[in-house]
This record gives C-alpha cells, structure tokens and sequence, in this order.
C-alpha cells in the first residue's frame, strides 16, 4: 500500500473514532464554557438574550463580595482537611485490607458502599440523624452523654467539621480502593528482601511501600482537590438552598447555585462559574506541573522513548 | 407545546396524521372554547394527601367534560417550584397550567411575555363570583394575568390545647403579651414557637410582619417601587426581630427544620403538638392537616392576626398575604383558559377549600367555609385598613432571596438589623 494513502486511511481511522467523543466535548464542555464566560459580562435576568452589557462589573462584585470570600474559604478547609484525614485513615485501611485476613471481602465492601451510594441519600439521611432533634442526639442522650448532644448542622462552629466527618466516611472508600490497587503492583520479593535483611513490619512500609505508593498517592490526592473546589450536592442537600452561609459550609458552587439561578441573576452566575473554573483550572495546572510531571514523565511515553517508535 | 393555527381542511387532514402519530395538538382553529384535541401540561405544589387528590379530581372532571383534551399532573414540592418554573419558561419549554405567585416575580415573567393576558377571557361565575381585589393581586398595568383561586393571609396559628395547658386565656394582641405567652409555655415544658428557617422565608416572614407594624404603608410601597430600604422602620423591624429572638422563643434547632416537609418540620411540630405555635400564611391548616398522624385537620387549631407594636408607623390591623393564582403560559392552547374559568367555580373553589383547608376567592364558595379560624382570617382581612402581597414576593427574587437569607443570618447571631439593610443593596449589585 503507498503510504500516502495509508497514512490517509489512519487520518479516517482517527476522525471516526475520535469524531463523536470530540464532537460532544465541543459541544457540552467547551461550547458552554465559552457561553458563560460571554454571560458573564452581562447584566441578566434569564428572560431573553441578554442586552444589558456590564463589562467587569460581575466580576469585581464577586470579587469583593464577602460571602464568597466566606465560600472560598470554606473550599479550602474541605480541600486541606480531606486530604490530612482521608489520606492516613486510608493508607492504613489499605496496609490492613491487603493482609490475608477473616472477613476480608465483607470489610472491603463495608468501606466501599458510602462511596457508591448517591449523594442526596447520603445527605438526606445524614441531615435527619443529625438534626438537633435527631437520631444522633437521641442515642446520645439515652446512653447518658447527653452533654455531647449538639446542634452539629446549625451550630456555625462545629457544621463544617460535621461536613469533613461526613465527606470522610463517604470517600475514604474510594481513596482505600485506589490505594489497595497501588498495592497490588508493588512486587512482594522487595518487602520479602527487606525481611531478610531485618527490616520490621514498620519499617517495610516506611521505607519501600509509601515511596513505590506515591505515584497512586499523587494522583488520589489530585482527584481529592478537584473534588474539594467542586464540592456542591453533599452541601446542597443538607443544608438547602439558603442556610449553607449561615452555618458556615457554602461552598464557591452552592454560593453560584443560590446567587445565580435562585436569585434569577444569571448573568452574576455565569460570571461566578467563570471565576470558578478558572480557580480549578490554575489549581489543576500548578499541581500537574509540580507535582504529578514525576508521574506522567514515567507513565507517558517520554520524548526518548518516542523518538524511537516514531514511524515518521 | 406549540400549537399552530392551520386553515380547517388541511388541520382536518393533519389531525388523522397527528392523532396516528402521538395525538399532538391539531390547534383550534374556529375560536370555539371545546378545544378538541388539545394536550397540556400543569405544574402544582402540593406534594401531600388531599392537596394531589383534588388536582387529579378537578382534572379528570375537566377532562370528562371536554372530550379531547388532556392534561398532564405535575406535582412539584413547593421550594423547588419557583426555579424550575423559571428553567422552563426560558427554555421555552415552560408547562401550560402553573401556579402563580404574583408580585415581583409575575412582573418579570410578563415583562419576558410570557403569560397569557386573561383580561377579556374570563367569563361565567369566575367573572361573577370572584371579587375585583382578588383578580388586582394578579394584575399588571390593568390587565390579568392568573385566576386567583385562595386568599391566603398570615397570621399565628396555634394549638388552643397547648395555650390551655400554659394557662393562656387571651391572645396575644402585643408583642410584650406575646413574649408573656411565650414565657409562660416555656414554663409549661412546650416549644412556644415552631420555624421551619432551613427553608428561610418562614423566618423572613417575621422580619415581614415587623417591618408591617413599623413601616407606613407609604414606605413599604415606595420600597418595592425604588428598592430603597433607607428608612430607619427597616432597622426598627430588624431590632423588633433580634429583641424577640433574644428571649428564645423558636423550637431547638430551628436553622435546620423545613417548613412543611415531613414530622420534624415546623408544620409538622404543630400538627403533632410538639410546638405551640407558628406564623405562616393560611394554606397551614392543609399543610399542618396532612401532617398529624391520622392525616386529618387538627381539631385544636386556632389563629390569631400578628400582635400590634407599640410606636409602629403601620396602620394598625394591617393584613399581610398571598393570593395564589393560576396562570397560562403565552403558547397554552384556548382550553388553559377555559381550565382557569373552571377552577374558578363555586364547586371546584368549594373542593379547594375542602382539600387545602384554605380560604377560597369564590364568594359562593366562601359561604362553605365552617373553621372557625378560617372565619376569623376571613374577617380580619376583609377588615384590614391595608394589606400586603409577601414582602419577597413584591421585591421579586433577587432582592426577596437576599432579604430571606439576611434575615436566617441575623436570627443565627451572625448578623445585625442593619446587616438586612446592606444585604439588600448587596444584592441589588448583583442584578
């Protein structure tokens, strides 16, 4: 076959199997980004197209907005917070999983199903037990420890705390099955040298599981950020579409939710969900660069290795 | 829902093909009010009992009378309802039949033309039996826009059994006496009054009902026209609030109870006499009703009007409320309005009271009315000297969603008076 005409048939082969997925990306990411950002700079109501041109009045309003000073702070607790508990608890739920133990399987699928139960049952559930005239408070009460009893969703001082404890026991699964997976692709004859030599169970861990554990490490945690700027249903649903500020847990996606569209500025909106993908945005590109280029220099194929497989 | 007008021979021909198809809509072409083959959709907010029955009763009533015409349910819990209604009428997908609040928030949709002017189409005992002051709450500029179908006025309603059990004789007619009855069913072991501020507006409504008592009727009409809130009755109404909060008076918990979802709710807290009190509008008796544990009015239920404050600028025995109504979105088939002339008979309105417990418009239908409470609500607004649409409401989403959440903010100990004030403007640079 000449091979310009294979190369040709490549191209096609490309087109069609990269066309669709390409097509909706366009259409439902890039194409909705690039609308926003155009809202953005508009004073809007939602009826009609918008005519009222504000320039970069919806942005320095949010800007100087203390209420979403008070929800990018909040981000940013949840973002610190879940990857100091979740990380620790999981790394060790993993080390404990990856033995040969009684009931194995059982635990593995205990810690796994707040992960795969959907959000607004979690929230729903959790923002009934939790009520102040809840189950929590009544088990509480009944066993004597009344003087434990809260007011853990409205009481501004302890609600965010209720939040990291629900957002751990939701997704320290998913860090435990991606951890356990990590694991599973260190070689035994390492932990089986190390033995030999006199290293102890300790030992083992520090010195040649968490360093061969890093790259997974790395990648949770980036997942774990994203997730943490982005954080709305779990907030939404228990605290509704107005006390999220005054218990201290809005979040910049709830803050864009109840002053976008339940406000009816949409413009304002649209303008908050430029800022807040910009925010992700730099986060994702500062952490890639920083931290998992390591990573994706030894998973990508390097410019070395291409060079050598080029068919050019 | 689009319905085309077509000449009679070719909408005759397209109607076998439409009807073999999906049974869309063939468009009614001869102005006639039977509406053959006409498909609508409408969008309710009750979520309970009999509240659902009655829609699907009326409905299907509606139905059996004009042949052809269908109409689709669609019950939506009633805090998700104003921002989905919103979604669909500028998707342009927007439900034949809703609910309509009125206020700011109709202002904007016909401002968008977006409903049906309904001016000269109401005709029959709608027309007749229906007072003028129930059809203006659903006007702009002269014309209507939605049937009214329950006058709903706010006020505290309360367990008469809970109040015996405090030793409360009198009702509260100021707000020292109502601290008073407040102390004295605290002393009695009781929650005085129940708030359902997750859901933000039941606890605006007690900024509204201050801001009532200390505002002139001038100020209040002169806020919704300019959006000003300078006036200090704005700050007073704010301190009236704190000062109450401060003697503690809500249910444990309050900042996370719902208003009307569930036992734990603030209705709920009232129909199974965990709470003394609440002040709601008059729709509570339905809501509280379906809440007891047989899910039948409460026998004990009483109401009294928002007690008086001393020094206020409002005109005393000012009334404070909704009317809620129906509308037709601009593109709804002919029969939405002969739907709407329907919900506005005395049968239907006698029905409406009989499954919302609430007062109806119809005059007729008003002579049904046997509660006592609901006479009394009846009576008191009749003789109010001004009455009020709900402050949010007037002041329309933005302004109304902010002033909501200021006021949750303030009752949490997070804000101050003025806090409400500066909410206000803040939310006015966000438009």
């Amino acid at each position: 076959m000449p091979r310009r005409r294979r190369e040709a048939a490549a191209r096609l082969e490309v087109i069609l199997l990269a066309g669709p997925a390409l097509l909706v990306f366009l259409a439902f990411v890039i194409f909705p980004v690039l609308m926003a950002a155009y809202y953005g700079f508009f004073s809007w109501q939602g009826y009609g197209p918008p005519t009222d041109f504000v320039g970069f009045k919806n942005y320095l309003t949010i800007l100087q907005d203390p209420l979403f000073h008070d929800a990018l702070a909040h981000n940013g607790v949840i973002l610190v917070m879940s990857l100091v508990l979740q990380g620790p608890v999981a790394i060790l739920l993993a080390l404990l999983l990856n033995r040969r133990m009684r009931g194995q399987s059982l635990i593995r699928v205990l810690i796994f199903v707040p992960y795969v139960i959907s959000e607004v049952v979690v929230g729903t559930g959790w923002s009934l037990m939790l009520q102040t005239s809840g189950a929590l408070n009544g088990l509480l009460t009944n066993m004597g420890l009344g003087f434990l009893a809260n007011d853990w969703l409205s009481d501004p001082g302890i609600a965010i705390w209720t939040l990291m404890a629900i957002i751990t026991w939701k997704y320290v699964g998913f860090a435990v099955i991606l951890f356990l997976a990590g694991l599973q692709g260190i070689p035994e004859e390492l932990h089986e040298a190390a033995a030999i030599d006199g290293a102890s169970y300790w030992q083992i861990q520090w010195q040649i599981t968490l360093p061969l554990l890093a790259p997974t490490l790395r990648i949770w945690a980036f997942l774990s950020i994203i997730g943490s700027l982005q954080l709305f249903d779990l907030v939404y649903i228990i605290w509704g579409q107005y006390i999220a500020s005054t218990a201290g847990t809005s979040t910049m996606a709830t803050y864009m939710v109840s002053e976008g569209r339940n406000a009816g500025n949409f413009g304002y909106g649209n303008a908050v969900a430029v800022v807040l993908f910009l925010i992700s945005l730099v986060v994702a590109l500062i952490y890639q660069r920083a931290v998992l280029r390591r990573d994706t220099d030894g998973a990508l194929t390097g410019s070395g290795t291409r060079r050598k497989r080029s068919t050019r | 829902m689009i319905s085309r007008r077509l000449p009679l021979a070719s909408a005759a021909l397209l109607a076998v093909g439409a009807l073999a198809l999906s049974g869309c809509t063939a468009g009614d072409t001869g102005g006639g009010s039977d509406g053959d083959g006409a498909a609508m959709t409408l969008w309710h907010n009750s979520t309970t009992g009999p509240g659902v029955e009655f829609w699907e009763a009326t409905v299907a009533d509606f139905e059996k009378a004009n042949p052809g015409v269908t109409i689709e349910i669609q019950s939506i819990q009633n805090e998700d309802l104003d921002g989905k209604l919103q979604t669909a009428l500028n998707s342009g997908d927007a439900p034949d039949i809703f609910l309509q609040r009125g206020g700011g928030k109709m202002a904007a949709m016909v401002k968008a033309g977006q409903l049906k002017d309904l001016t000269d189409a109401i005709t029959g005992p709608a027309a007749e039996e229906i007072p003028d002051a129930a059809y203006s709450a659903n006007s702009l500029d002269d014309k209507i826009y939605a049937m009214p179908v329950a006058v709903l006025p706010g006020g505290l309603f309360y367990s008469q059994d809970l109040f015996d059990e405090a030793g409360i004789t009198e009702n509260p007619t100021t707000i020292d006496e109502l601290e008073t009855a407040t102390e004295a069913l605290k002393a009695a072991g009781i929650d005085p009054v129940a708030l359902g501020a997750k859901d933000a507006w039941p606890a605006a409504h007690w900024y509204y009902w201050f801001a009532l008592r200390e505002c002139s009727p001038e100020t209040l009409a002169q806020a919704a026209d300019e959006m000003s809130f300078d006036d200090d009755c704005w700050i007073r109404a704010g301190e009236d609030l704190q000062d109450f909060a401060a003697s503690e008076p809500f249910n444990s918990g309050f900042l996370t109870t719902t208003a009307q979802q569930g036992a734990a709710s603030s209705a709920g807290l009232i129909a199974n006499h965990q709470a003394a009190m609440e002040l709601m509008g008059a729709w509570n008796p339905g809501v509280i009703g379906s809440l007891t544990p047989d899910q039948k009015p409460l026998a004990d239920l009483s109401w009294f009007p928002f007690p008086e404050v001393e020094g206020g600028e409002g005109l005393p025995g000012s009334m404070m409320g909704g009317v809620d109504g129906y509308s037709c979105s601009v593109d709804a088939p002919d029969a939405c309005v002969d739907f709407l002339n329907y919900l506005g008979t005395s049968e239907v309105q006698t029905a409406y009271y009989k499954a919302f417990n609430a007062p109806p418009v119809n005059t007729v239908a008003q002579e049904a009315v046997t509660e006592p409470y609901l006479q009394t609500i009846l009576e008191a607004y009749n003789a109010a000297p001004y009455a009020s649409q709900w402050l949010d409401t007037v002041y329309g989403q933005n302004v109304g969603n902010a002033l909501n959440v200021a006021v949750v903010t303030m009752l949490a100990g997070q804000g101050t008076p003025d806090d409400i004030v500066k909410a206000v403007k803040d939310a006015a640079a966000k438009a």
